[in-house]
């Protein structure tokens, strides 16, 4: 039996459901030509108000979007008044391991971002550091971050926002951690929630959520979500990626209408490499959203 | 010691600061260090009025005031405002550090909360030299940034063979192996009298009544050691 033939029949076009069908059909359809193991989608729209999931609470290795909650906790002690977003922090290169408290250091070879490890032995404000883990994806800033709030101050700020489906258990890179199978993991649902949240304004304050807002805005890789929107579209969005997974969680800002946040997970075979499903689901969604409203 | 520009910097004696500096620098108090050993903590301070004054002070030719008062966060938030200060003993380190650096025949950079740590900064857990101003963490020398086993050691040495007093700490010492990313080197705990003070007023003072609260506790404490150990003392029986 053909792929095609399992799916249910479309209905008819105008409706809300025939839009969920479509997409149903054409997730499936991209999980299969890209070979992925798994595939976890959550998307809600302002504008219309679809919620719409797909393996939404299936719990992936979490890579960098990780870092979304470290963003949280930082927000959650600069409202609380307990960090300043000014203060400076030292940058060094030394962080100790949650499993066997031995100490070990980044492969900054790999890190790739300058930007913090030029730094080293100086510092850098939180606030730079939050960027720089955000937009250039820096392990050295996130280490750095969660040293200071500490793994239980960025589980309480999911904890407190009822983000469930995020659990956060250390920093980056903690090979022993790795090693004994201790993880970030996060669900397509429990980033949804974290991001309306910030898309609402909902997350500690307006200014809070503007200040995460700008600096998602300025991720700069693209691969992911965006790839799949036209031009002219704002994405304010994280992605997370190691060798056998590929993540983008965003924000969508299109003019003329609220913006629905997305997110996309994947997980596929290390020798299949990571390819463009991200971004075809992005265009897929992007194409049926745009069915529905210009038809 | 001047700022620059001609003007003494004034020296302090931290027992005349406000209440609440007092509890932060903690003058004259007892600290352990990791082998449960007492330290008394300095009492005489450089006061260091502004950040401009900080970067004009020079202690050597190459070390400047401003790198010994580096920090970040983890340092009390009142002791990041200006006037800052800062144990006499840095003087001291910048001497040796000068010399350290004529060795390596390469710029020498302390690092961030590599100098000057006060007993509340967060790293302080135990008494170590930086909370008297005579320790460095040192995380570049020249462009070379101090990552390898290889090259803090190869550091190490080179500092201690610039003078026996010049302790460092071998590479990996947190846990004894793996993962470091500086030189430290210390001078111990050197106190330094400067000679504007003059020392009329001792910790405990001379007059009857003491100053301070932690003065009175030990006062008591040691007379009532020195009671205990007369007790104690039996002299030999006649004949």
């Amino acid at each position: 039996m053909t792929l095609a033939a399992k799916l249910p029949l479309a209905p008819p076009k105008d409706s809300v459901a025939a839009a969920e069908v479509s997409l149903y059909r054409n997730v499936l359809k991209i999980k299969q030509e890209h070979g992925l193991e798994n595939l976890g989608i959550a998307f809600w729209d302002a504008e219309t108000a679809i919620q719409w999931s797909y393996n939404a609470d299936f719990y992936f290795h979490a890579a960098s979007t990780m870092k979304l909650a470290v963003l949280l906790g930082v927000f959650r002690q600069v409202e609380r008044g307990e960090l300043s977003l000014d203060s400076a922090v030292h940058v060094r290169n030394r962080f100790t391991s949650i499993v066997n408290q031995e100490p070990f250091m980044l492969d900054l070879g790999r890190d790739a971002d300058p930007d913090v490890y030029g730094h080293l032995g100086k510092t850098l404000t939180v606030r730079e550091l939050a960027y720089w883990m955000i937009t250039k994806s820096s392990n050295l800033a996130t280490n750095l971050l969660v040293d200071i709030l500490g793994i239980d101050t960025i589980q309480k700020a999911l904890d407190e926002l009822d983000i469930d489906g995020i659990r956060i258990l250390r920093g980056v890179e903690d090979q022993a951690a790795y090693d004994a199978g201790l993880n970030n993991e996060v669900t397509a649902t429990g980033l949804l929630k974290l991001l309306r949240l910030i898309a609402e304004g909902k997350a500690y304050s307006k200014q809070a959520c503007e200040e995460m807002l700008n600096i998602l805005l300025d991720q700069q890789y693209r691969s992911g979500i965006p790839a799949g929107l036209p031009e002219a579209a704002r994405v304010a969005h994280k992605t997370g990626n190691i060798s056998t997974v590929h993540h983008d969680a965003g924000i969508v800002f299109l003019e003329g209408r609220k913006p629905y946040v997305l997110v996309i997970l994947t997980q596929f075979a290390a020798e299949g490499g990571r390819g463009t499903a991200v971004a075809d689901v992005s265009r897929d969604i992007f194409n049926t959203l745009a069915g529905m409203l210009y038809e | 010691m001047s700022d620059g520009q001609g003007a003494a910097i004034k020296v302090i004696d931290a027992f005349d600061l406000d209440d609440e500096l007092r509890s932060l620098l903690k003058p004259g108090e007892m600290v352990l260090d990791d082998r449960k050993r007492r330290h008394r903590l300095p009492r005489y301070f450089y006061e260091v009025p502004s950040h401009e004054a900080a970067q004009a002070i020079r202690l050597t030719q190459h070390f400047g005031l401003n790198e010994f008062i580096l920090v970040d966060l983890r340092e009390t938030e009142r002791l990041q405002q200006f006037p800052r200060y800062i144990p006499c003993a840095v003087r001291v380190l910048a001497f040796y550090l000068e010399q350290f650096r004529a060795a390596a025949g390469a710029s020498v950079h302390v690092a961030v909360n590599g100098g000057y740590r006060s007993p509340m900064h967060k790293m302080s857990t135990h008494a170590t030299p930086h909370m008297w101003g005579t320790a460095a963490d040192i995380y570049r020398i020249g462009s070379t940034i101090l990552k390898t086993k290889e090259t803090i050691e190869k550091y190490n040495e080179l500092a201690e063979d610039v003078a026996e007093e010049i302790d460092v700490y071998p590479y990996g010492h947190v846990t004894g192996n793996t993962a470091d990313d500086h030189v430290h080197l210390d001078l111990g705990y050197i106190t330094v009298v400067p000679r504007e003070i003059s020392e009329d007023r001792m910790e405990v003072p001379q007059e009857a009544k003491p100053r301070f609260a932690f003065e009175e506790r030990r006062r008591k404490e040691r007379r009532s050691a020195a009671e205990s150990g007369a007790a104690a003392f039996r002299p030999p029986p006649a004949g």
